[in-house]
Order: structure tokens, then sequence, then C-alpha cells
């Protein structure tokens, strides 16, 4: 029977004339049937010749594009490979070429390993662009996690990881398994991160189907290399959710401890981060954690030194005090050796040494000529090492310290200088046994290059005034006798000098000359300059008026209270104004005349709570910021992880915390009661960190004196509505406060 | 260089050249089964394909790239980024799913419009002969219409992938077809 008859086969006829028939009819017939049959032709095949000719002369319809679309779908295995070549060239200089995501796609089945690299990093970069059509690729990955090739195998599970698309999640899971428990490490490894990708896409269904679990039941592998991605996925999981997915027992403790030295540094630094978490139950544990990590100290790697710094430095907390200071012993000659490597490392070494330092200021107490500034260091080592330098500083190497710190005064950068001077009177601050030779070493300076750092100096000055308010006066005061105001340049040197010429006004010769010149520029100046000559000037009048002072006061208070814009300035005159109106003169010195605590220190420190948290950031990103990594990370979400609060730089906490203390100290009593809108809280507190001497004026007023207008009171109430929620972080903020209150 | 004459020289000759050949169907109709019965000979035990399955095999001196992709009507809609250049298409279809036949005659007509695919052969399996109440390829050929298929050389053949029974013999009508046109 026939196969087209019933309806199985069906071939078009291919029509052309017989070539039997055109020998044998005539001429005319001839010519008849071979246009006929001509036609014939065209019209049946018209259509077919037309794609053939197109295809013969595959002309490019749309360039570039059109062109690697023919290539990927062409007949010869090397032009797509060939083709795929060119389109990751094309795309890793940066040009979009997502368009072709199906057809790249379709030549993700090969055995060729090249070809498959090449596409499995097409799809990572272009995945997102077309998420429906990525389950295409399921089948192969699937395929490919069980190719006898464990190169393979990781490789498809590490893209299938790597593929942000919500619909991969469904397909994941049979694979990711299976690679879990491959017999090789290598795959094993590779899938253990990649669950923590997809637990980054899909938490619910990465927890549901026991992957944490897995991943925990891998911390007991044979290789190190599994265990130590285990350890930096879970980690990683648990640091993304703010929980603690890595259950450390002592079993797992022990095998970490013992894993430890087989691993490559980046698995000893996962390692040492878990340990680091780690809550020792007893202090027979925290030592033998200290014991194990110890020899990581000497490792080459930077990164792992600090990670094991940081491991001693947390455990220690659980150590017992008279243990503390041997085991603290251990960390000076890492963190020194850290010094010979290059800059940027040093860097940060030292931004990390310093954190150390505040925790434990005794562990590198004998190292202090390690920090010395070497000639090529470059700028930012130097200001730093200044910086560690003044903290290691204390009796027996202070005199040694000092003559170094001179030295440095006579380089060049303008910031080194201002850094040295800076540090040399903190060192007469902190150690009174060398401040004397500090003294001199200053005026040695003044004499020798004043130009350069007597902006500096004054300020210095007027901190070491504020430290020994009498004991070296008389240099002092040569200094500052010496010194025309228009010689200095920056505001906080001018005001300053301004405190100065106050509060020692009987020892300054000319001075109603000086203050007429101040007074001239009055309108120009900055507002801490302005606060502060405010001051003055009022304190003068009530020590040895003259007809000029008095001149001069009448005509600062008219300005300030007038034409200042500035309100704590503009207040401050007010206040200033209302006090000299009472008859009442010893109130009036009582309150303007009140002498300002002495000065302990300008070596700022961290606050308690931040020290704790930077701990927490050692050898990490939020060492070198001093900041905590909530405060510049942004989570999944895009929120900060951690409470607004935290992540206040801390200036904003001691502002916080100083108006606190002023509302505090403010009596009921009303004696000033203006009607000054201007005067809101919001707008002194942002005007607080250029004029702080303003600030501690007003807090000496404050502090004797009570004065609330109703604005403050609103204010002070919404700060203590954000204090109540600080919560704990209170006393530290007093402390601080108090700090900074000396700091004045 | 050598690599650039041989290159050269096996496009003239059309060496090296692949045939590209697809294999679809409503899923569940023994696509991927077929697929590596004709690669390897022997029948695998098989999952839903999701994506797509690739095999290269050579018969008669040609070396065919034989497509097999997923059925399942989420996929479906892709099977249309693999029309390009395709010699030939081999449906599929379930001879004991009568009530889907109705599903796979739509399907395969859509697919059949596609310009791309207007220079291509069909080659209809009527497959799962082998088990009970199974359409005969008369029947299938009604039901899924291929009749009406004007300008398109095509064949049905009863098939029994898990017995290997009509594969070669539709494979060789469809290598000779492809050859007369190709080649």
């Amino acid at each position: 029977m026939n196969r087209a008859e019933l309806g199985l086969k069906f071939k078009p006829r291919k029509q052309f004339g017989h070539p039997a028939q055109l020998q044998v009819n005539g001429h005319k017939f001839l010519k008849r049937f071979i246009y006929f049959s001509l036609a014939n032709l065209l019209i049946m095949s018209v259509s077919k010749l037309e794609t053939r000719l197109r295809k013969l002369f595959n002309v490019p319809r749309k360039g570039e594009t059109f062109e690697f679309r023919e290539g990927l779908v062409s007949q010869y295995a090397s032009e797509r490979k060939d083709t795929i070549q060119r389109v990751i060239a094309a795309m890793t200089v940066g040009k979009d070429v997502s368009s072709l995501f199906p057809d790249i796609l379709k030549n993700i089945a090969t055995h060729d390993h090249e070809q498959k690299k090449l596409v499995y990093l097409y799809l990572m970069n272009y995945a997102k662009t077309n998420p429906e059509l990525c389950i295409l690729a399921v089948n192969t990955f699937v395929q490919d996690t069980e190719d006898p090739n464990p190169l393979v195998r990781a490789l498809a599970i590490r893209t299938m990881g790597c593929i942000r698309v919500d619909k991969m999640t469904d397909y994941i899971e049979i694979p990711l398994k299976r690679t879990l428990k491959d017999d090789n490490p290598y795959v094993r490894k590779t899938a253990a991160i990649c669950v923590a990708k997809f637990f980054d896409l899909n938490s619910r269904l990465c927890v549901e189907q026991g992957f944490l679990d897995e991943l925990m039941d891998l911390l007991d592998d044979s290789n190190q290399m599994v265990v130590a991605n285990s350890i930096s996925a879970l980690i990683e999981i648990s640091k993304s959710t703010n929980s603690n997915f890595l259950k450390i027992d002592s079993k797992i403790l022990k095998k970490l401890l013992m894993t430890l030295n087989e691993c490559t540094e980046w698995g000893r630094i996962s390692i040492l981060t878990a340990l680091a978490d780690y809550n020792a139950q007893e202090v027979a544990e925290v030592q033998h954690i200290i014991d194990r990590v110890s020899p990581q100290l000497q490792h080459e790697n930077p990164a792992v030194v600090l990670s094991a710094v940081k491991v001693i430095i947390k455990q220690l907390d659980k150590v017992e005090e008279d243990q503390k200071e041997s085991l603290l012993k251990r960390l000076s000659s890492p963190l020194v050796s850290l010094l010979s490597t290059p800059p940027e490392i040093q860097y940060v070494a030292l931004r990390n040494i310093r954190i150390v330092l505040e925790k434990y200021p005794v562990v590198l107490a004998r190292e202090l000529r390690v920090f010395f500034i070497k000639y090529n260091d470059p700028l930012y080592l130097k200001l730093e090492k200044i910086d560690i330098l003044v903290r290691l500083a204390d009796e027996s190497n202070g005199l040694l310290l000092l003559a170094e710190l001179r030295e440095y005064a006579l380089e060049i950068e303008p910031e080194v200088i201002n850094k040295s001077v800076n540090a040399i009177g903190q060192l007469a601050m902190k150690i009174p046994k060398v401040s004397k030779k500090a003294i001199d070493v200053l005026y040695e300076l003044f004499i020798s290059r004043a130009d350069s750092l007597i902006d500096q100096l004054v300020v210095v000055l007027q901190n070491l005034l504020r430290r020994y308010p009498t004991e070296y006066l008389t240099t002092i005061i040569t200094i500052i006798g010496d010194l025309e105001f228009d010689t200095l340049n920056t505001s906080d040197a001018i005001a300053s000098y301004v405190w100065i010429i106050g509060e020692y006004s009987s020892e300054i010769a000319h001075l109603e000359d000086r203050l007429t010149t101040l007074m001239s520029q009055f309108q120009d100046s900055d507002p801490a300059v302005q606060s502060a000559l405010l001051t003055t000037i009022v304190k003068i009048n009530l020590t040895k008026p003259t007809p000029v002072t008095q001149k001069l006061l009448q005509q600062i208070l008219n300005e300030a209270t007038k034409e200042v814009e500035n309100a704590d300035v503009r207040d401050k005159a007010y206040i200033y104004w209302r006090v000299l109106s009472t008859d009442d003169v010893q109130l009036q010195k009582k309150i303007i005349m009140t002498k300002l605590p002495v000065l302990e220190s300008t070596i700022d420190h961290f606050p308690p709570l931040l020290l704790n948290e930077l701990v927490n950031e050692i050898s990490n990103l939020g060492s070198v910021y001093h900041k905590p990594a909530s405060s510049f990370i942004k989570s999944i979400d895009g929120e900060l992880i951690n409470t607004q609060l935290q992540s206040k730089k801390l200036e904003e906490l001691q502002q916080l915390a100083k108006t606190e203390i002023v509302n505090n100290t403010v009596k009921a009593e009303n004696l000033l009661d203006f009607d000054d809108n201007d005067d809101s809280p919001q707008n002194s507190s942002a005007a607080v960190p250029s004029t702080g001497n303003v600030l501690d004026e007003l807090n000496d007023l404050f502090s004797n004196f009570s004065a609330q207008t109703p604005q403050q009171q609103t204010g002070s109430s919404m700060i203590n509505n954000a204090i109540k929620q600080t919560g704990p972080d209170q006393p530290q903020k007093k402390s601080s406060n108090e700090d900074l209150l000396d700091l004045f | 260089m050598g690599n650039v004459f041989s290159s050269i020289f096996g496009r003239l000759w059309g060496v090296n050249k692949e045939i590209r050949i697809l294999i679809l169907g409503l899923d569940g109709a023994g696509k991927t089964t077929i697929l590596y019965k004709l690669q390897m000979g022997e029948v695998v035990k098989t999952k839903p394909t999701i994506g797509f399955n690739v095999e290269t095999l050579t018969y008669k001196n040609i070396s065919i790239n034989m497509w097999d992709l997923g059925g399942q009507t989420s996929i479906r809609p892709y099977w249309r980024c693999y029309y390009a250049n395709t010699a030939a298409v081999i449906f599929v279809v379930d001879s004991t799913d009568k009530e889907r036949i109705e599903v796979a005659k739509k399907e395969l007509h859509m697919m059949l419009k596609e310009d791309e695919l207007t220079e291509s052969a069909l080659l209809v399996f009527a497959n799962k002969q082998d088990q009970p109440g199974a359409l005969t390829a008369a029947e299938v050929s009604k039901a899924l219409g291929l009749v009406d298929l004007k300008d398109r050389s095509w064949s049905i053949v009863a098939s029994s992938a898990i017995k290997g029974e009509g594969l070669t013999e539709g494979l060789d009508w469809l290598i000779d077809v492809i050859k007369e046109e190709q080649l």
C-alpha cells in the first residue's frame, strides 16, 4: 500500500521539464516550453530561491549584534566558540551584549571546558537581564554537577549559585545537596560557599531544606578547605541576619583549632574570626585557644596576624588579671613586625594598633622607638605614628620622645609640624616631669621658626595654661607678649590668643591697643573668635577697667547683639549684658571670672562602647575608619544594620551629652527671659564644632548660673528623649562629656 | 596557520558541518529518552528536562546536533529561541495520551508557522507503541492534521523509544531528506 495514500508521508514534487522532451519537440514549442517551465520553476520555488540566495550572500543586516547572532547559531562548532569569545570580549569592555542571551545559552551544553567557562561567565553577568530564560540552563547545570570531572562539577554549582534569579532557587536544591556530599573536596568547598549565596537569595527555603545543618556537618570534614569555607559561609549567613547560626561546641572548637595550622590564609582568617566570637566557658579553654592561636601571630600575612591578635584580645577578657600581662607580651613583637611591611599595610596596622593600645596600653610600652618616623614614610604614616607615639609616652621615655618630636617639628610638611607641636603639648600635659623641657622646646621652636608653627603653638599654649595655670606663665607670656594677632591665620589660634589675653590680662602689655585692633575686625571674624573676644573684653572690664575698655565693652555688646548673625555669640552677649546690668559686682565676678577646671589631657580616647565595637573590628575595614562597620556598610535591606545612634559620630554623641549636662545643671530660676526665636537648640548644636570656645564659656556660665529659655526647654526634653533611647550608653556619654568639658 | 587552512577546507567540503535537529513535543512524550537511545543506544532514566539537552551524533557520515528541548508548558514559549538554522524537527507524540493530542496539534501547527522553520523537514514519532491502547501512526497523523501540511517534507513513524523500534527507520528517512535538500 502506498504510504502517501495512508497519510504517512508527503514530499512536494519538484517540477522540472524533462530533457528528452526538449530535444524531440520543435523550435517554437521548445521556446514556449522553456518559458513555461522557467515560469513554473520560478513560481514553485521562488520562496526557496530567495531564502537560499539570502543565505548564500549572507549580508549582515544589523551590524555587530546580528553578526554575533549568526555566529552563535553557526553550523560549525569552531565558529560558535570563536563568536562566544568575541562576545565575551565585547562584554568585558563594557558593551551591552545582553540581547544575545538565548543564543549564548544554547551553547552551554558542550564538552569543551573552555567554551563552558565562557558561557558560564556570560550567564553570571547577564542572568539578571533575562531572569525567565535562565531556567533553560538548569538542565545543563544539573547534568554538569554529575560530570565525571570535579572541576566541571564545582564550576557548575558555583555558577548556579552566582545566578541571582529567584527562579533558580526551585532547582538548586538537588544539585547543591549532591555537591555538598561530593567525593571531591574541591567540589564540597565550592558548594559550601554556594549555600551562603543561596541563603542570601532565599533564606526561608535554604533553612527549610536543611542546608544550614549540612554546613554544620561539613565542619567535621576531613579537608581543611571545606571546613574553612563552611565556617566562612556560616559567618556570612549569621552576619547577614544578625543571628548566630554558627554554634561552636567544644568538639567543633577542637576541630577548628586543629585545622587552623593546615589552612590557607583565607581559611585561617575565617576560623580566627569564628574563634574571636566564641564564648569560652572556662579559663582553661581560653588558655588552650590562646596557646593554639599564638603561632598564627608569626604568620607572614598581616591579615592573619591581626585576626589572631583579635582572637587573643577578645579571649583575654575572660582571663584573670595577673595572667593577662604575660599573655599580652606575646602580642608586642607581632605587632611591631607589622611595621616592616609596605606603607599601606603599615597604615592599617597602625590604625589597629591604636585600638589595641586603647584597650591594653601596656602592650607596646617598651616599643617606642619602632614608631619613630622614617624619613621616607608617606605623610599619612607620619601623622599616624605621631598619634601613637604620644599614647606610648611615659615617664621613662618622655625625654627621648620629646627630642624626637622636636626633630619632627623641624620637618617641611606643615601637617607634620602642626601635629608634632600638638604632640609636644600633649606630652607636656601627660607627663609633668617633662613639661618644663617641653615648654623650653616650644619656646626654642618659636624663636627659630615661628612662621610655620605659630598657629598650632598658640593653641597648644592655651591648653598648657589650662593644665599648668601658673608654672610656665612667664615663658608663655613672653611668647604671647611678642605676638601680634595679625600674624595668626587660623581662627582657632586667634581665639586661643584672645582667651590668653583675657585670662592673663594683668601680664600683657599694650592691652588696650591689642583689644582695639581686634575689635576693629570684630565683624569679619569667625564666631569662635567673636565669642572669645566678647568674653575677654567682659573679663577685662571686671579686672582692670579703663575708659578705653569700657568703650570697647559698650561697642562689642552693641555689635554682638545687633549685627552678629551667629545665635550663640548674640545670646552670649545678651546674657553678659543682663548680668552686667545688675548691681551685684560679686555675682558678676563669680559668674564671669570662674576658673575653668584643669585640663588633664587633649589626647582623645574612644568611649568604652565604641572601643568594644572597634575591638570587634580589628583586622576589618572598620578598624581603619575607626568606626563600627554598621555605620558604613548597608545591610541587604538597604538600611543601616545597627540603630541610628550607634552609628552616629562621636562628636554628635558628645554633643548630645553635653547639652544634656547643660540642661541638667540649669536651675529653675529664669533670670533671662528673652523672646528670641532664633535661639533654637538645633541651631546652637550645629554651630558647635567650629565654636569650641564659645561653648566652653557657655558651660562655665551655665554651671554657675541659671538660665533657660522656653526653646531650650523643649530642646532639652527632646535631647532627654534621645538619651533615653540610648539606654546603657548614658554613663559612657557622661564620662565623655566630662572629658570634653576638661578639654576646654 | 594549520588550523585556519583546515577550517577553510573543512568548510569548502562541508566537513565538520553540523546538522541541527530539534526534538520537540509535549512533556512526558519521551523526547529525552529518544535522544539518548539514539546517541548511546541505551534507555536512561530521565527527569523532566528544565531547559534542554544537546548531543552530537554521527549518522551516515553526517554529524548531527540533536537538541532535546523541555516540553513543559512553562518552557514551550522558549522553543522559538532554538529555531534558527534548524534542518529538521522531530516531533514526539505520546500515542497513549489521547486527551492532550489536541494540545500537541496546536503546538505543532503553531511551531510550523514560524518563518525560520519553513525549510525544515518534519518527522513525527508516534511514540510509546509498546504500551496498550496506543493510537496507530495513521490515527495520530489524522489527529495532528498532518495531511493538511503543504510545502513540507514530512513523515510519521510509529515508535517505541524503550524498545528502540522505529527510531532508526525515522532517522533514515530524515537524513535522506536533509541530504537531498541541503547537500
